[in-house]
């Protein structure tokens, strides 16, 4: 176990719902770990592989996207894309022996701030449970 | 490049939402030292007129090509700031605003964390920035006027509410007249009106009055493909020949006389016949026979039977050689009243329908009340007799699991006013109703639901399971209800004719139009609504509104109503002269690096993408484009470009986030 271990978790936060989810959790003043480090993008369509290779590259310990609940895309269902991307993302990474908990995919909506603070928790303690992740075999690919 | 730091503390001093947690001193001097940060600089509350004034006067006076706000979410003030930065003469698009309020200073307990995370994300923030292309917003043309697709009352309505306010409309109607469903009903619930006069005022407004918009109506038409957005729709219009123009006929019936093929006619149960020229329905307008081309000698055999043509006393009024036509329209909002239908009782096979010819459904008892129906009116078994007694059995094949969940909200109004119906025109019948739950709402059904049940001749039987009720048929041809009521042997009552109430169900007609307009359809078949509460009559596409039977069981006021929303939402969005923004984050192709490969194409949700036949090359149309960067992300070559959120901004900003 590595208690001290704190990770870097790389969040990208769709505008419309997760994002919205996050800002709730803000205003609600629900805290939750210092972890993760957010990054907006209009939609979780436009999440590209590249974006978590290389966040996994940089030497973040976890990628957490999270987007519209299914139907809810405010694009209609680009979601849908997105969690079809992160299936194969997955096998990529684990081929790296980077373990499928450190790239997360879930919902959460505008209204979900308690969610959006207990994905946070849940996803920081998975990691620090992990430790550190190796990026040798990863940095070569995302370049 | 010089870049501009503000750091908002919410507050004054290090009291401020932002500040009480995270000290501006403590993050400065590490945002300083960042690669091209021209200075950083410290305000209290930035979004407030002060704040707004002081970053306008500070921007003036230090004109740094990048502006980085660090402050509160995005979905607050991106807008804000980006005013404040053209007021400034710098491109809104030039501006960064880093969320280190909601997502750092209000959520981070340990404030040397919350100093940690709020300069990482600043330093992201700076290195996007760096990366960010001026983007002019283009402001587009609306076209003001509106397609109406469906002449029920809901489409009239909405035809009408926008004609008035001088709007041009097309009102495109499959069938070959207007007025929707209740044109072939006798009388309506909840007050027993006349429902052809209820829509008389309607459709003579529409039809002959002269309202400041005009009205293009088409009739036998549908929709086939629609392009575009909120104030720039293109639409394709089919129109099936009716051979008779509607311009020219007088409707003097003549050719029907004439006319030598009959065939059944379904709308009155197959009990009477139609010729192969003939009205839609006796009294439906426009007053313009159809020529049906599944009848017509002409057309079914090859025959040169001309004897509408040699009888009609108008030239030109009776066209053969008529043929299927699409024509292109420009709208700027759509408004989709297609009404719904009723569910397929032969499915409920143990309530006989099908079986038995005076097993009837509450529309075919519609036909069999109206005085254009079959019989003239007057209420008569298959074989011609006067009915003694009759069942009404509500929720046939509604609140039941197996066939449609839901109660559909008129069926049981429409029971009582058949039951008033069938006493007034059979006084005497013995109606025995078969009730479950009985649901008349609102401040008029009252009644009506008395009437149903407190009449001499009314008896009313609640069963609880939808398998309590049976329809049976014995062998001679004898009807009975078979009742189970928990007691002993189920009750069994003989009787002359079945009612039964079917629950509405959306029927084909949502889905196919679905696939053409792009409107999402719900688990139940109907058209899903924006907010089903808060917006039932926005669909979720911008510009395009649903209203009436197409987005949720209900009676005819409900179905007015709804048009005249849909309309109003219309005319708020689109206001003549007033122009549309386009917000420039769109996607963009560079043609060099594009292959052709068409992976783009069915990604996007809004059919932006056209991949053109010679060079191969596909392009984005930024009017269509909604930004989402879905195809940014599929493109296998990199060719194509999301304004403001590119490749270059994106993993500039992941890397910026991960190092110090
Ligand atoms: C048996 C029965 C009895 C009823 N009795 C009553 C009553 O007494 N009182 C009451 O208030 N309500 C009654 N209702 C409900 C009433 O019929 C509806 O509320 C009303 O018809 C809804 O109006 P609408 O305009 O939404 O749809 P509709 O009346 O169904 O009109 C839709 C129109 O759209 C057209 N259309 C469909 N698809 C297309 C397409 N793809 N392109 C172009 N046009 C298309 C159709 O031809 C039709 O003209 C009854 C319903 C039923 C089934
Ligand atoms: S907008 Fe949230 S996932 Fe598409």
């Amino acid at each position: 176990m590595t208690g001290t271990f704190e990770p870097t978790i790389v969040g990208f936060l769709c505008n419309w719902c997760s994002y919205a989810g996050a800002d709730k959790a803000g205003a609600a003043g629900m805290p939750y770990p210092p972890n993760l480090r957010t990054i907006r993008v209009m939609c979780t369509g436009r999440i590209d592989a590249q974006f978590v290779l290389k966040a996994f590259a940089e030497g973040a310990d976890g990628v957490l996207i999270l987007g519209c609940h299914p139907g809810d895309c405010h694009y209609k269902e680009q979601n849908y894309r997105a969690l079809g991307r992160h299936r194969l993302l997955l096998r990529v990474l684990e081929q790296h022996g980077i373990e499928r908990q450190r790239c997360r995919f879930d919902f959460v909506s505008a209204a979900e701030a308690a969610e959006f603070a207990a994905v946070v928790g849940e996803m920081t303690a998975d990691i620090r449970q992990l430790g550190p992740v190796n990026l040798r075999a990863v940095g070569a690919d995302a370049q | 490049m010089r870049v501009g730091v503000y750091f908002c503390r919410c507050g004054p001093g290090l009291d401020g939402q932002v500040s009480g947690k995270i000290d501006p001193g403590a993050v400065r001097g590490a945002v300083e030292s960042l690669p091209d940060v021209a200075y950083f600089e410290v305000v209290d509350f930035a979004c407030a007129d002060g704040g707004q004034a002081r970053i306008l006067e500070h921007l003036a006076a230090h004109r740094p090509d990048r502006v980085v706000i660090a402050a509160c979410s995005p979905r607050q003030h991106e807008d804000t700031f980006r005013r404040v930065c053209a007021q400034a003469g710098i491109n809104p698009y030039l501006m960064q605003l880093v969320n280190i309020r909601e997502h750092v200073a209000w959520v981070i307990e340990d404030p040397e964390r919350a100093v940690d995370k709020a300069i990482d994300q600043i330093r992201a923030g700076t290195a996007r920035v760096l990366h960010q292309e001026p983007l002019e917003a283009a402001e587009l043309d609306i076209c003001p006027d509106a397609l109406v697709i469906g002449a029920g009352p809901a489409g009239l309505k909405a035809a009408m509410t926008l004609a008035a306010a001088g709007r041009g409309v097309t009102l495109v109607e499959r069938g070959p007249i207007l007025g929707g469903l209740p044109v072939r009903f006798e009388e309506i619930f909840p007050t027993m009106e006349c429902a052809p006069c209820l829509l008389e005022p309607v459709l003579g407004e529409i039809l002959h009055g002269e309202l400041p918009g005009p009205i293009d109506i088409r009739l036998t038409s549908t929709v086939t493909a629609i392009k575009g957005f909120l104030g720039n729709f293109d639409v394709t219009i089919a129109t099936s020949p009716r051979h008779i123009s509607v311009d020219a006929c007088v409707g003097c019936g003549m050719c029907i006389e004439e006319c030598p093929t009959s065939v059944p006619n379904a709308l009155n149960l197959n009990r009477t016949t139609r010729k192969a020229v003939d009205f839609e329905l006796f009294g439906g307008l426009p007053n313009v026979p159809v020529l049906d081309e599944a009848a017509c000698t002409r057309f079914t055999e090859g025959s040169d039977c001309t004897a509408c043509l040699d009888c009609c006393p108008v030239p030109g009024a009776v066209l053969f050689d008529e043929v299927a036509t699409a024509t292109e329209k420009k709208v700027g909002a759509i408004v989709v009243a297609i009404g719904a239908t009723i569910y397929d009782l032969s499915q409920v096979t143990r309530l006989g329908y099908g079986r038995h010819p005076d097993i009837v459904s509450s529309w075919d008892v519609e036909r069999l009340l109206a005085a254009n129906g079959p019989t003239g009116g007057e209420l008569l078994t298959a074989d011609g007799r006067k009915p003694r007694t009759i069942a009404i059995v509500h929720c046939a094949g509604s609140l039941d699991a197996d066939h449609v969940p839901y109660c559909s909200a008129i069926c049981c109004q429409t029971a009582f006013k058949d039951a008033h119906l069938v006493e007034s025109k059979a006084p005497g019948t013995q109606i025995v109703s078969f009730t479950r739950t009985v649901v008349a709402p609102g401040k008029e059904a009252v009644d009506l639901y008395r009437h149903a049940f407190d009449g001499p001749h009314a008896v009313e039987r609640r069963y609880h399971h939808p398998g309590d009720v049976e329809v049976r048929v014995d062998a001679a041809g004898g009807l009975a209800v078979s009742h189970a009521t928990g007691a002993g042997e189920p009750e069994v009552t003989e009787v002359d004719m079945v009612l039964l109430l079917a629950p509405m169900v959306a029927g084909p007609g949502p889905r196919e139009l679905a696939g053409v307009l792009d409107v999402p359809t719900d688990a139940t078949g109907f058209f899903a609504e924006h907010n089903a509460r808060s917006d039932a009559t926005r669909s979720p596409v911008r510009g395009i509104f649903i209203a009436g039977t197409c987005q949720s069981p209900m009676d005819i006021q409900g179905a007015m109503t709804q048009g005249t929303a849909a309309a109003g939402h219309a005319l708020s969005e689109l206001v003549a002269g007033r122009t549309l923004r386009v917000d420039p984050a769109t996607a963009t192709v560079a043609p060099d690096r594009c292959s052709g490969c068409r992976t783009c194409v069915p990604v996007c949700p809004y059919q932006a993408i056209d991949v053109d036949g010679w060079t191969l090359k596909a392009s984005v149309n930024s009017v269509l484009c909604a930004g989402c960067g879905t195809c940014v992300a599929a493109c296998p070559s990199g060719a194509i470009a999301g304004h403001h959120f590119t490749d270059d901004a994106m993993h500039a900003e992941i890397e910026a986030v991960l190092h110090a």
